[in-house]
């Protein structure tokens, strides 16, 4: 636990315009998914070198004295009931089974999704953080964890000094009116047997917020905020476009009146056209009620327009952070590099000359993630190191971190270090320990 | 072998309409375009355009009832498609035109092996015996870059992952060597380092077989690398037509201007983000006059009477606007101004070495 609180410490600067208090300080967090027993070897990865996890060993033990207590009682119970070679050749039996049902269980290793993996980040009041990332990645895990709607495995969500991570579901609850969340798919997250009134309602209701007719009036004042007219209060979700459902979610997070919402892909369902309305109406209500947002997407184009600091995530973890100019125009990591090349320009004048990184391969499975620094299957500047070394995130340059062993304060730019070198080793080792 | 004017296809007043409970739904309303051997034509506009319905009716694969090619003329190599017996038809589809649909996974038989599904194409259209078709279908699997083709062609589908299902469905439209593929939105669903793998690849395929593409996509920065014209459409008609780099220097259309405009600008400072007002039109419920009026910013009495003229600016720029002259001369103005500071600026940022 020592080393814990040291980390925590060592990290509070991370990414900090200033000096301010963060609003949101992630430390640590990771969440694991258990998919059970596997049942046949992965193709990828080269896979089957699973371990067994401290909690699916804790199951398992579990289980096996739940068994042997089932053993006890059938011995005890037919002891009235039968007598002499019957008793045992029936018990032989009994235990038997269960011995071979528990070694049933026991063929194959647990799989575990590593979802998010020691992620630390800080959010600050008045922000947007950006979250990118590839499919898979752990983007939308780590939102919903901080709003716990994903219960984490370890670490802490710190909010106004309390941590999200730990408290109880009641003690949540009361939490949950400052910290709100909008989805990704409009079509999916409205409830189609409720009318518009009744879904921007409800969370009203449920924090008693409002009483009487002030309820009305609240709803009304909330459909206009979002730009929806006040005739549809009695529609129906299906009755509207993803456009406008969108704004529907919005206006229902917004009736809590949060200081923090994290916006999972609210863009991403919607027309071109539509995603623009979209994105200025969130950047409005952010300016006019001083929200804090963490803005989750794969479109790099509308984070950039939309963030002032972005965090790049792979595997789980994330690789680096800077504010969004500098992520965009002098990425670090090469993971960053590939990333922001592989985004089409609309321009065809720059789409011509334009040298594009592109990646081979696809994004290994989280299931058994690479070695190392996740990253070396596909990096083109992955050095043998790298397969072994877990880079950490560091400060290359003033609010710029990134993960790569093989740049440093001193080389950070990852074209002019020598061939095969890895200046940011040192760092790595340090915080290891 | 082609046609009078070296076009290997040409669309004449096509239209497509689906008779739904709610009225007459006229997803494509008089479509015409040709499209020269060799060439990438793009095809761009929101859900509900008629961009995909356009070109399922080039292949004749409109579901009838509800849907109806009501008129029009689909000249494929001097052939006109839609005259056709079914019987012809099915021995063009999948051999001379091929397509690509968005969605790799259900466009993909889950119950068959990969090896199969490639066969099945090469079998039928190529009359290859059982073991060419097999030497065929790792050949077209290599050629996509899937690693290890010997070993994977017998896969079944759930076993490859988004983009190399992609890679798969490639595979199999190229497999007969067509003369035109048709790509409805190929990296839609895929992420960024993905698309731009698939893109590429179509690229590099496409220049060493000398195949025509259409690809139609929602994304203005897949067109922008990618073809050489440009089609716009809105409301199931084509707005603009132009060649690529004209149309994004200078769109002579609202609409065109307006999704130009709403893009996030990767330079520009974060702040407002130029927005279209308004939703995509109910096509089944038209408004009379010019369906975009409702949402135009330069919309005039006139737009909301009469329906607007197809005009052209130049000789192979049209614009579908009472407007198109004055605003391709306002986008020229505009151009030549920010040109110089903003494309160089452009390049600097996002050209990454």
């Amino acid at each position: 636990m020592g080393t814990e609180l040291n980390r925590v410490t060592v990290e509070s600067e991370l990414g900090a315009p200033g000096a301010k208090k963060p609003l949101i300080s992630i430390r640590n967090l990771t969440v694991y998914f258990d998919l059970g027993r596997q049942r046949r070897q992965t193709k990828q990865n080269g896979a089957g070198k699973q371990k067994h996890t401290a909690d699916g060993w804790l199951k398992d033990f579990v289980v096996d004295i739940g068994l042997a207590l089932i053993a006890v009682i059938i011995i005890v119970i037919s002891r009235g009931w039968l007598s002499g070679w019957l008793w045992v050749v029936v018990n032989g039996v009994v235990i038997a089974l269960l011995l071979t049902f528990a070694l049933y269980r026991r063929r194959g290793a647990r799989e575990t999704v590593k979802a998010v993996d020691g992620v630390s980040l800080d959010i600050f009041p008045g922000e947007t953080l950006g979250l990118v990332g590839e499919s898979g990645c752990g983007k939308s895990t780590l939102g919903r964890a901080i709003v716990r709607l994903t219960n984490p495995t370890s670490g802490q969500v710190l909010f106004r000094d309390r941590d999200l991570a730990h408290l109880s579901k009641r003690q949540m609850r009361e939490h949950r009116r400052h910290l709100q969340i909008i989805f990704q798919d409009p079509y999916a997250s409205l409830n189609p047997r409720m009318t518009v009134g009744e879904i921007v309602r409800e969370p009203l209701d449920t924090f008693r917020l409002a009483r009487g007719k002030q309820v009305h009036q609240r709803v009304q004042d909330l459909m206009e905020t979002v730009g929806l007219s006040k005739r549809f209060i009695k529609r129906y979700p299906h009755e509207f476009s993803g456009g406008q459902r969108q704004r529907i979610g919005i206006a229902r997070a917004l009736a809590v009146e949060p200081d923090f919402i994290v916006a999972d892909e609210p863009i991403s369902a919607l027309d071109v056209s539509i995603q623009a309305q979209i994105l200025n109406l969130l950047g409005k209500l952010q300016r006019q009620k001083n929200l804090t947002y963490l803005f989750i997407s794969h479109d790099l184009r509308a984070v950039r327009h939309a963030a002032n600091r972005v965090a790049v995530m792979y595997l789980g973890k994330i690789v680096e952070v800077a504010n969004s100019s500098a992520i965009y125009d002098n990425p670090l990591m090469p993971y960053t590099k590939a990333l922001i090349s592989a985004v089409p320009v609309p321009d065809p004048a720059v789409e011509a000359t334009r040298q594009r990184m592109v990646l081979d391969g696809d994004v290994p499975s989280p299931i058994n993630p690479p070695a190392g620094c996740r990253f070396h299957t596909r990096c083109s500047y992955a050095i043998e190191v790298c397969k072994t070394v877990v880079p950490p995130l560091v400060e290359i340059k003033p609010n710029h971190f990134a993960a790569c062993i093989r740049i440093s304060p001193e080389q950070p730019q990852i074209e002019s270090v020598a061939p095969g070198e890895a200046p940011g080793l040192e760092a790595a080792s340090g915080l290891i320990l | 072998m082609s046609t009078r004017n070296g076009n290997l296809l040409e669309v004449k007043d096509l239209r497509t309409y689906f008779h739904t409970d709610d009225g007459t739904v006229k997803a494509v309303d008089g479509v015409s375009f040709n499209l020269r051997r060799g060439e990438t034509l793009g095809i761009v506009g929101e859900s509900g355009s008629g961009k995909s319905v356009t070109n399922l009716s080039i292949i004749r694969l409109i579901q009838n009832p509800p849907g109806e090619i009501v008129s029009g003329e689909v000249h494929f190599d001097g052939k006109d498609i839609l005259r056709l017996t079914e019987e012809e038809v099915r021995k063009v589809r999948g051999r001379r035109i091929a397509m690509i649909f968005q969605d790799p996974m259900t466009s993909l038989n889950p119950f068959m092996k990969i090896s199969r599904q490639l066969m099945e194409m090469t079998q039928l259209h190529l009359g290859h015996s059982k073991s060419q078709a097999y030497a065929h279908a790792i050949e077209m699997l290599d050629t996509v870059g899937i690693p290890e083709a010997r070993r994977r062609v017998d896969d079944y589908p759930h076993e490859f992952s988004g983009g190399m299902r992609q890679r798969v469905m490639i595979a199999m439209a190229l497999s007969c060597e067509p003369e035109l593929l048709i790509a409805d939105e190929p990296s839609t669903a895929l992420d960024v380092t993905i698309q731009a793998q698939i893109l590429e690849l179509i690229k590099t395929l496409k220049a060493k077989t000398g195949t025509s593409v259409i690809l139609i996509t929602h994304d203005l920065g897949v067109v922008a690398g990618m073809t050489d014209h440009l089609l716009v459409m809105y409301a199931g008609k084509i707005f603009e037509q132009a060649p690529t780099r004209e149309l994004f220097a200078a769109p002579a259309n609202p609409y065109t201007k307006g999704l130009l405009r709403s893009v996030p600008d990767p330079t520009a400072e974060p702040g407002m983000l130029y927005q279209i007002s308004g939703l995509p039109p109910d096509v089944a419920h038209l408004p009379e006059g010019c369906p975009f009026a409702p949402r135009c910013e330069r919309a005039e009495e006139i737009c909301r009477k009469e329906f607007p003229p197809f005009v052209a600016v130049t000789h192979d720029h049209h614009s579908l606007c009472h407007f198109a002259t004055e605003v391709y001369a306002q986008s020229l103005g505009e151009k030549s101004s920010a040109n110089l500071k903003g494309g160089l600026l452009k390049v600097k940022k996002w050209g990454l070495s």
